[in-house]
């Protein structure tokens, strides 16, 4: 928990200042220098020519060529004389420092201006840092296991196990396999009919049957699109304090869509960058571009709109930053980063492609707040609207044809009855317009913003103008003009080498639980190095080779000898690599929050597995709503839509929904390339007492009873098939048999509670997709003894680690 | 993840692999596991186990009192005679100029006008200190008290300012201070949550979970918010139709079938999830006790003002006495509607009355039972209100948003109480001597924690983050 760089503290210890001289100089002075002079006169900008970002730099002066400071002597020092505004020089220009910040410096020349030694030898991560490097396509090692290897990935993995004297570990079982594989591209379970067919499948292309089954599912996108809006920081809400709803679920379908066709991710990268700069942009394309605007919104009273319309552009520079180009760029918004080779300028170079959305700034524009929005109308909307300006124009028609009678026949209108009748209709028939589905997009203002350095990150601080433009460490690729689509073309151009690799890593830690580079948004000198480097640099060739397909690349990595590998611990890779790197074996990975509930329901039988439309509420635990400001209502779903995946319901950021947060669902604040996964109490008390979770342990138990009638055993194994796949062990069948027996004498000798446990909603005509849920109640012609000890042992198979998991 | 907890999965892994050894056979596993299954879970498996502070602390636990919608402390604490002489004049440009407000455009229209207190003052206590007759309970607690005056902070909208005295920062999804804390040291209840959450008031605070969340520290340090009437935390409650003792048989075949896939597989995880099943229920169990006010005397319920399974600002001080008193590390209570814009009279008197006498009775309560000093009591908003009146409703005055100098007080852990730490100018509007800013603040909170505010720190995105960002300062006036 504890790390600090021990750089200056090594280094204080010989030839440099003292620590207390360097505490000084760490906490006071060197804040100073870096928020407020630095953005000009950093090593890189020597604005005048002068650098204050080391001794040397101060002691040689600027263009003036006169020394900035004077060890000693503050009052004979340039840089104490300029921050005093004591004579022509007046610094920073912006205004003056506080008084305390000018002490500071003060003291700090005043001491002899002590200065960590050793500081020369800090270097920012250069060009011959390793991801700046272009993509190198390494021919895989002959593999030593020949027999083993299925595909290039493995004669990697093999080599670098070589070197440690590890042995790869053996395919794991069917089950687990078609388990693994179908929760991995799908975030569903394999049905009992999919095991079965796998398991007796004796072919050699089985498995790669199945895999090209789940890459064609339509619920790959859905899973592949979940890991895409965490990036996204998709939510239904605005953020901040006043949450409102607002509609994004056409983005969050256009991503499920684009997975699903298998779009190119240049291209998936360059519509959501820029879809509106298309020469004839589609309604697709424009939705797209939903993507940035996906940031909070400050709407709260009294705020300065153009502070947080700054933090979203702020925010989207991050997340190019960690999304493509594995890069802390954050980190040089107040100053030049320290460790890699961005400069500030450069930071708000990026800035400046992501300025120029007509978001609103100022007060007056209130009523316009999401601004820019797209009106994208569902065909039902379309149909209604339609149907209505018919109806309307035909009423108002009528109205004038009306008038004009009155008119005509010298009648005075205001007596007229009939013509306030005819009145109150159409007013009536105003307030029924029918809604418009609309999302959030980009397009620029008409008059552009200029842009300019902040200094020391703050707004208000206006620095040296700068223009659009992207890094230059990239030398490989060719600098971008200057808008939005420009930029999108630099992030996937072919020479870049950032977005390929963090991409395909990215997919990697998907499926291992960590990156080839662990550290899967910061590939810069703090990240840590790629175990595999050149398996790496194999598939982000491979990448970008075929046609930048991220079903090409899906198929590769689950393909491997690596991926189908058991996950069984061993004691010689505890042993020799305690942490998996180097993968001796699978990991074994607890579910994602929205992959536990789809499980559970497509376990129990009720999944609704409609794709895409407007985000849904299932039910909600009591008081769960009670911490917004703002009142939100939670209409609870009593239809299909009770029953939907977990990535489509509806996120409000202030008050997410509890299953989804308990199990590290993302807040949606900012982009989020990896979960955490925690291990809580509070998931305990979800899965074990959330009425969602009852109720599908309800539903379990009814198509339990409903479909096996021969016996206890036979109902366990099918308990089981369905939740794991395969059938209960020995020890295993013996310990719920025992709990089952209970449960049942205990509802026997309690038939009021076997009552209240069998309770559940119910369907009219008992088919799931046109339920509504009335109300709860025991199932007709059913055991309420027998529904509520089945229900008992659905509770249990639902908490068991092994259904939390993929092995 | 950090070099620290590395070596401590490390060492679970060692001490497992060493004491299970993978060819023992599964029964033999089995057994060693059950002999301790149902006790405390292992440290290293208990992301909430207690962890050794940088320095000896000096409170155990922390009760945040968060005023939110920002207190007026000019009809609290800060008695400034001058304001009051100078009351209707127009507030001179040199004390407005570069400062920001919110609600700009109320000011621009009108030059605003000073305003004087229209509440009565008075000294209290041994030591004198100066409490309005908004406070009279507080006012009989005074001596304990310490008053830090002229705090300062970044942001005027009640959101992101309450996000920045919570998480050190104004962009929301960073860690709250509760979260940093029970990451830091974990906390010292085995069945209860390390971090609670408590809210009353007309509506919830604005800025919601982001308030209470673990940003980017693992999940399990997020605050976790608490009612005062019906289920203290959501899910707490069996379902229907599944009594104590399914659940409890529940839970055993639960954690039989995952020792079984435990001897299989030899994941560490599998041990954490049966240690953090056996909290739930001991959660379960201690919850309803938790909010069981039925021990407390008659006195005691009177003194807060406490209601059995009402939600009010008094029974949630009840519920965090209750809390500190079973070892929970940090408890945060919400209590809204400060927000006074338009009318310094009935609706400030209301919340007055909410909060008064419970946070008197809070006070008394911690101290006669021996806990204050072993916790730290913190009462403050998001930011102060301005020394101008604010006319939004003809015929009355408030106040807008000030962000330069308002008032919190701190009390226990040995704090020495009946003084004011800082000071603002004889109008109010700036820190008299030297600033205090909400950095300080929090990391004064941290140190009393026996937490080193620059040295608790989390790597995210490239860089070391910490609750203080890059500034803050322990008060030493404060912690002596």
């Amino acid at each position: 928990m504890i790390r600090r760089l021990p750089l200056f503290v090594a280094a204080a210890a010989g030839l440099g200042a003292q620590n207390a001289d360097v505490a000084f100089f760490e906490t006071s002075v060197r804040p100073v220098l870096r928020t407020q002079c630095q953005a000009c006169h950093s090593e890189r900008n020597k604005a005048s020519g002068l650098s204050v970002e080391t001794r040397e730099g101060l002691l040689a002066g600027g263009n003036r060529g006169v020394a900035a400071i004077k060890p000693g002597d503050p009052a004979g020092s340039l840089l104490i004389e300029a921050v005093e505004h004591a004579g022509t020089l007046k610094m920073p220009p912006t205004g003056k420092l506080k008084p305390e910040q000018i002490e500071v410096l003060r003291k700090w020349v005043a001491a002899g201006a002590p200065w960590p030694a050793g500081e020369v030898s800090r270097k920012r991560a250069g060009g011959d840092h390793w991801a700046f490097q272009a993509v190198k396509r390494v021919s895989p090692p002959a593999p030593s296991v020949a027999a083993w290897a299925k595909n290039a990935v493995d004669h990697f993995i093999l080599a670098r196990l070589d070197q440690e004297g590890l042995k790869p570990s053996p395919e794991a079982d069917r089950v687990t396999l078609i388990r693994r594989v179908s929760l991995d591209l799908t975030g569903l379970p394999p049905t009992l009919d999919e095991v079965r067919q796998f398991v007796e499948d004796r072919s050699p292309e089985a498995y790669d049957k199945v895999v090209t089954r789940l890459l064609a599912s339509r619920h790959y996108g859905e899973r592949w699109g979940r890991h895409w809006l965490d990036i996204a920081r998709y939510a239904d809400s605005d953020g901040y304090t006043i949450d409102a709803p607002r509609t994004m679920w056409r983005y969050r379908d256009w991503v499920i869509n684009a997975l699903n066709l298998d779009m190119p991710f240049d291209r998936f990268v360059i519509e959501q960058y820029a879809g509106d700069q298309l020469p004839g942009a589609s309604t697709d394309q424009l939705v797209a571009t939903g993507f940035h605007r996906n940031t909070p919104t400050n709407f709260e009273g009294g705020i300065d709109f153009e502070q947080y319309r700054v933090e979203a552009v702020a925010d989207r520079v991050a997340t190019t930053g960690a999304a493509f180009l594995g890069l802390t760029l954050g980190c040089a918004r107040c100053h030049d980063h320290k460790y890699d080779p961005v400069s500030q300028r450069e930071y708000y170079q990026i800035f400046a492609y992501l300025n120029q959305t007509d978001e609103i700034s100022t007060e007056d524009e209130r009523y316009d707040y999401l601004r820019p929005t797209l009106e994208v109308p569902t065909t039902e909307e379309t149909a209604r609207s339609t149907a209505w300006h018919a109806q309307f124009q035909a009423l108002s028609g009528e109205l004038v044809r009306y008038v004009r009678q009155l008119k005509s026949q010298g009648v005075d209108a205001k007596q007229d009855l009939g013509l306030r009748e005819r009145m109150k209709n159409l007013r009536e028939m105003r307030r029924q317009q029918p809604r418009i589905t609309t999302t959030l997009v980009m397009r620029d203002r008409s008059e552009p913003r200029e842009n300019y350095i902040h200094l020391g990150g703050e707004f208000t601080r206006k620095g040296a103008a700068v223009q659009p433009g992207t890094l230059s460490i990239l030398a490989s690729v060719k600098p971008a003009g200057a808008t939005r689509l420009d930029l999108a073309r630099w992030i996937v151009d072919p020479g870049n080498p950032l977005t390929p690799r963090v991409t395909v890593n990215r997919f990697w830690q998907h499926y291992f639980g960590k990156g080839i580079v662990e550290t899967e948004s910061d590939f810069g000198a703090q990240g840590s190095k790629p175990t595999h480097p050149e398996l790496l640099d194999y598939l982000a060739s491979e990448f970008v080779r075929s046609g930048w397909s991220q079903k090409h690349i899906h198929r590769l990595i689950v393909l491997s000898a690596t991926y189908r590998q058991s996950s069984r611990n061993r004691e010689d890779v505890e042993e020799k690599d305690p942490y998996n790197k180097l993968l001796a074996r699978q990991s074994r990975l607890r579910l994602d929050a929205e992959i536990l509930r789809d499980s559970a329901l497509r376990v129990a039988g009720l999944l609704t597995p409609t794709v895409g439309g407007p985000s849904v509420y299932p039910p909600i635990p009591e008081g769960a709503m009670a911490v917004t400001q703002v009142k939100r209502p939670w209409p609870v779903a009593n239809g299909p839509d009770r029953y939907r995946r977990g990535l489509y319901t509806f996120f409000y950021r202030s008050a997410a929904f509890p299953s989804l947060l308990v199990f590290d669902a993302p807040d949606a604040t900012s982009t989020c390339t990896r979960r955490v996964r925690s291990n809580t109490p509070l998931q305990a008390l979800t899965l074990l007492n959330d009425q969602a979770f009852v109720e599908f342990a309800q539903a379990m138990a009814l198509r339990l009873i409903d479909e096996v009638k021969t016996g206890d055993g036979e109902r366990l194994d099918r308990a089981f098939l369905l939740a794991l796949g395969r059938e209960p062990r020995a020890a295993e069948r013996d310990r719920i048999s025992r709990f089952l027996n209970t449960q049942r004498d205990e509802f026997k000798t309690h038939p009021d509670e076997a009552k209240k446990l069998a309770a559940q909603p119910v369907a009219p005509n008992g088919d799931p997709a046109t339920m509504v849920v009335v109300t709860a109640a025991v199932p007709e012609g059913r055991d309420p003894v027998e529904l509520a000890t089945w229900t008992s042992v659905a509770r249990v198979i639902f908490n068991l680690d092994d259904f939390l998991t993929r092995e | 993840m950090d070099l620290e907890q590395d070596l401590l999965r490390f060492e679970t892994r060692r001490h497992f692999f060493n004491r299970c050894g993978m060819g023992v056979g599964k029964a033999a596993l089995a057994s060693m596991l059950a002999e301790n299954a149902m006790a405390a879970p292992a440290a290293s498996a208990n992301p909430l186990a207690v962890k050794p502070t940088h320095f000896p602390a000096k409170v155990k636990s922390v009760i945040y009192l968060f005023m939110a919608g920002a207190p007026s402390q000019f009809e609290l604490f800060e008695y400034k005679p001058k304001l009051v002489e100078y009351d209707g004049k127009v507030a001179p440009d040199s004390l407005l100029a570069g400062k920001r407000f919110a609600f700009m455009d109320t000011f621009a229209k009108e030059k605003p006008k000073l305003l004087g207190t229209r509440r009565k003052f008075a000294r209290h206590g041994k030591s004198g200190q100066w409490v309005s007759e908004l406070l009279p309970h507080t006012a009989g607690v005074v001596d304990d008290l310490c008053f830090v005056s002229g705090v300062n902070t970044d942001n005027f909208n009640h959101g992101p300012a309450k996000c920045f005295v919570n998480t050190g920062s104004v962009r929301f999804g960073r860690p709250s201070m509760g979260a940093w804390a029970t990451y830091g040291i974990g906390s010292e209840s085995s069945d209860l949550p390390g971090y609670v959450v408590l809210q009353s008031g007309p509506r919830g605070p604005r800025g919601g979970a982001a308030l209470w969340a673990s940003g980017f520290l693992p999940t399990a340090y997020q605050g976790v918010p608490f009612r005062s009437g019906g289920d203290p935390i959501l899910n707490l409650s069996n379902p229907d139709g599944v009594t104590n003792t399914t659940q409890s048989r529940t839970i055993e075949a639960i954690r039989d079938l995952n020792m079984t896939k435990l001897g299989e597989t030899g994941d560490p995880e599998i041990t954490t999830r049966i240690a953090q099943y056996e909290m739930a229920y001991r959660m379960q169990t201690s919850g309803p006790d938790l909010i069981d006010f039925t021990r407390e005397s008659k006195e005691t319920m009177e003194m807060y003002g406490a209601e059995p399974g009402k939600a009010s600002f008094a029974n949630n001080c009840l519920l965090a006495r209750r809390l500190v008193q079973r070892g929970v590390r940090f408890v945060q209570l919400y209590h809204t509607d400060w927000d006074h814009h338009h009318d310094l009279t009935d609706p400030l008197d209301q919340v007055c009355r909410e909060v008064d006498k419970p946070v008197s009775a809070l006070i008394r309560d911690l101290k006669r039972n021996g806990l204050l000093d072993s916790t730290l009591v913190i009462w403050g908003g998001e930011f102060g209100r301005t020394p101008m009146g604010e006319v939004r409703d003809a015929g009355k005055v408030g106040r807008n948003h000030h962000i330069d100098a308002y008032t919190i007080w701190m009390a226990g852990g040995g704090i020495q109480g009946g003084r004011v730490v800082g000071g603002t100018d004889e109008l109010g509007f700036n820190p008299m001597e030297r600033k205090i800013h909400v950095h300080d603040v929090q990391a004064t909170i941290l140190h009393m924690l026996g937490l080193d505010h620059t040295r608790l720190t989390f790597k995210f995105q490239g860089r070391d983050f910490r609750l203080t960002d890059v500034a803050g300062e322990v008060i030493r006036e404060i912690t002596g």
